[in-house]
């Protein structure tokens, strides 16, 4: 019983080493990347280029640092996607229908944390497959969305509720410092909390998290709600960008998060991952879809390309991580 | 070979180079942003686009022109990124048939000020520099009118298939369809369902309709992506007097008319609009006033035979109708109606 739990230093010291060295890997292919898209393009290096893609992947930043928290505990959300339409059209609806934004902003975050509670009680509670249960709120929400947008866009001119998703301090995009504000809340959540450390055990071992008291049913509950929440942060932003509220937004984003967190080194099966990686993996995948476009590359390639990508470093991080390991 | 030949040769080539680019002084780039590349007609639709391209960069060797086209795979999000990127890139003309309008206004304006043309395709914007539109009203009218006079008299079930919910261009392909049946009492609309552009729901529903309606008599669609998975499904069930209503001009579907059981169709043709905007694009760039709102020449596709007797029992004479012939025709070769000698 004591073996399961004692935690080997060699092992641990060795796993640390491995996320370095993938950190250091995505960094290094972020520098690539960059140097060979501006290459390709002299605007890549542009000021307003940088603008529009810190700009494009603010959102995804968001959900991805949920997304992180709920695939360190060995879950998925395939939901938040459709989350991100269905809390920007409470907020919207919200907003029209009383005047005030902060009760709009307020109404999307609690509708996201809404879905996101439903799929923690469904899937740390009651124990249901974490793909199968965010499958079904994935069709729910964006079929909710469809319902209270009536499947047409609502145009928005409030500017506060505009600013966030809307406002640029020059060529730097408001919403930036706002992620990176969060970044940091979260890592101290994740870092210096019991909370943070319940997450890991959770991903780790639930069953000897559950041993030790570590209440890890509970923490799914909560880790799922902060998935929704930022979810429907996401959606404040959203709106901002697009200036109206969509029945459609946040459409495959589910799919660029899960990306994003296993190029950052995330396991698939729990335990192991930072959210510095995600960060760096949002970053790289922000960088590859803005040069593609900015390069002119054939559409049918971008997929393939992307794919191509993600193998690879799928690949060398089972390399590194066996090696790691002999 | 000496230093000074490897100087002179140089010199020699790149003053060639230089004059070169001298007769190219003027350019046109041109950026297609559109909403997918699902359906065969966005096949077509593109390669009619790159292939335009080359024919006048080919034909007019004064002007570099050039074009790219980029797909937003039905993301929002990843639609207005790319518009933003090609902004920043500053070509001359955007084509841009966008996934929602209200999203795009802001950079419509963004895209004016960088001194870009900006044309709406298919959803018309007020703040557009133009609007390429597709007179989906007038089209869905058309085939319901068509519908009306080959229905024979007799009541008629139909069940129709529509594009994603809110899409503004298959909502007024729905409406147009609706009221060219309403000319007719004996047509009734028995399902209507939304297949979101996507063929494999298509195949659902049409599987579903012909179960739950065993004496359906014809499938509408608000594209010709719906027809491909239908029909098939129709004739591995041996049903044989079904009829269907397209709309898109696919040449695959357009093939089954004569003596098929595809009874009409709208000749929009991919091939044929991916030509319209090159030569569109052009005729802006050499200053030519165009109407704001561009509406693409889209007639009705019929056979002579059905287009007889449609006009037998009441259809609009004023209706232009294309035979499928002449319909395949320019829809293969985009360059007849749309190519460098329409503007010379």
């Amino acid at each position: 019983m004591t073996s399961t739990v004692t935690v080997n230093p060699t092992a641990a010291k060795a796993a640390i080493s491995g996320l370095t060295l993938r950190y250091l890997v995505l960094a290094g292919l972020i520098v690539l990347a960059s140097v060979g898209f501006s290459l390709a393009n002299e605007n890549f290096y542009s000021l307003v280029n940088i603008g529009i893609l810190l700009r494009s992947i603010a959102v995804l930043f968001l959900v991805s640092m949920g997304m992180t928290f709920v695939m360190l505990t060995g879950g998925i959300d395939l939901s938040v996607g459709s989350n991100v339409a269905f809390a920007g059209g409470v907020g919207v609806i919200t907003l029209t229908t009383t005047g005030s934004a902060p009760l709009g902003f307020l109404t999307a975050i609690l509708a996201g944390m809404a879905i996101g509670t439903i799929n923690g009680i469904f899937i740390g509670r009651l124990k249901l497959s974490a793909f199968m249960v965010t499958l079904a709120t994935f069709a729910l929400a964006r079929g909710l969305a469809l319902v209270i947008y009536d499947a047409t866009s609502i145009n928005v001119s409030d500017p506060t509720f505009l600013w966030l998703g809307g406002t640029s301090w020059g060529n730097i995009p408001v919403v930036i410092p706002f992620v990176f504000c969060v970044f940091v809340a979260l890592s101290v959540l994740l870092y210096r909390t019991p909370f943070g450390r319940n997450v890991y055990a959770a991903g780790a071992n639930f069953n000897t998290a559950f041993v030790l008291g570590r209440r890890p049913e509970r923490s799914v509950v909560w880790i799922y709600a902060l998935s929704g929440a930022l979810a429907g942060l996401s959606a404040i932003v959203t709106v901002g960008r697009v200036s109206s509220g969509q029945p459609w937004s946040g459409l495959y984003l589910e799919f660029d998060a899960i990306t994003a967190v296993i190029l950052g080194g995330t396991s698939l099966f729990g335990g192991r991952g930072r959210l510095l990686g995600t960060i760096l993996g949002v970053l790289l995948y922000g960088i590859i879809i803005n040069g593609l476009v900015l390069t002119g590359t054939n559409p049918y390639l971008q997929s393939l390309i992307k794919g191509m990508i993600l193998l690879g470093v799928v690949l060398l991080d089972s390399w590194t991580q066996r090696g790691k390991a002999a | 070979m000496t230093l000074k030949s490897t100087t002179a040769l140089g010199l020699v080539l790149g003053a060639a180079m230089g004059s070169g680019a001298l007769a190219q002084d003027d350019a046109l780039d041109i950026v297609f942003i559109n909403d997918g590349h699902v359906a065969p007609y966005h096949v077509a639709w593109l390669s009619g686009f790159e292939d335009a391209i080359a024919a006048y960069d080919e034909a007019f060797p004064d002007i570099a022109i050039t074009g790219r086209w980029l797909s937003a795979e039905g993301s929002l999000e990843k639609m207005i990124q790319q518009t933003e990127v090609t902004i920043n890139e500053g070509p001359d003309v955007m084509f841009v048939n966008a996934i929602n309008v209200d999203a795009f206004e802001p950079l419509v304006a963004q895209a004016q000020a960088a001194g870009i043309t900006w044309i709406a395709v298919h959803s018309p914007m007020d703040s557009a520099d133009y609007s390429f539109t597709l007179g989906d009203i007038a089209n869905g009218r058309n085939q319901g009118l068509a519908m009306c006079a080959l229905s024979g008299g007799e009541p008629f079930e139909v069940a129709i298939m529509l594009g994603q919910a809110g899409n503004p261009s298959g909502e007024a392909r729905h409406a147009g369809i609706l009221e060219g049946i309403s000319a007719c009492e004996n047509v009734n609309v028995v399902a209507e369902q939304p297949a979101d552009w996507d063929t494999v729901k298509a195949q659902t529903l049409a599987e579903n309709w012909l179960t739950q309606f065993p004496d359906l008599d014809a499938i509408s669609g608000v594209t010709d992506g719906y027809m491909y998975p239908s029909i098939a499904i129709a004739a591995n069930s041996g049903n044989t007097d079904i009829q269907f209503y397209g709309y898109d001009g696919d040449i695959p579907i357009m093939q089954q008319m004569e003596g098929g059981q595809v009874m009409a169709d709208i000749l929009l043709s991919g091939t044929r609009e991916g030509w319209n905007f090159v030569q569109m694009a052009y005729r802006i760039h050499q200053g030519e006033e165009l109407d704001k709102v561009y509406d693409f020449f889209t007639p009705l596709v019929l056979t002579e035979a059905n287009h007889a007797k449609a006009l037998e029992n009441g259809f609009p004479a004023d209706v232009t109708v294309y035979y499928v012939d002449q319909a395949l025709d320019v829809a293969a070769n985009g360059y007849l109606e749309f190519g460098p000698d329409s503007v010379q």
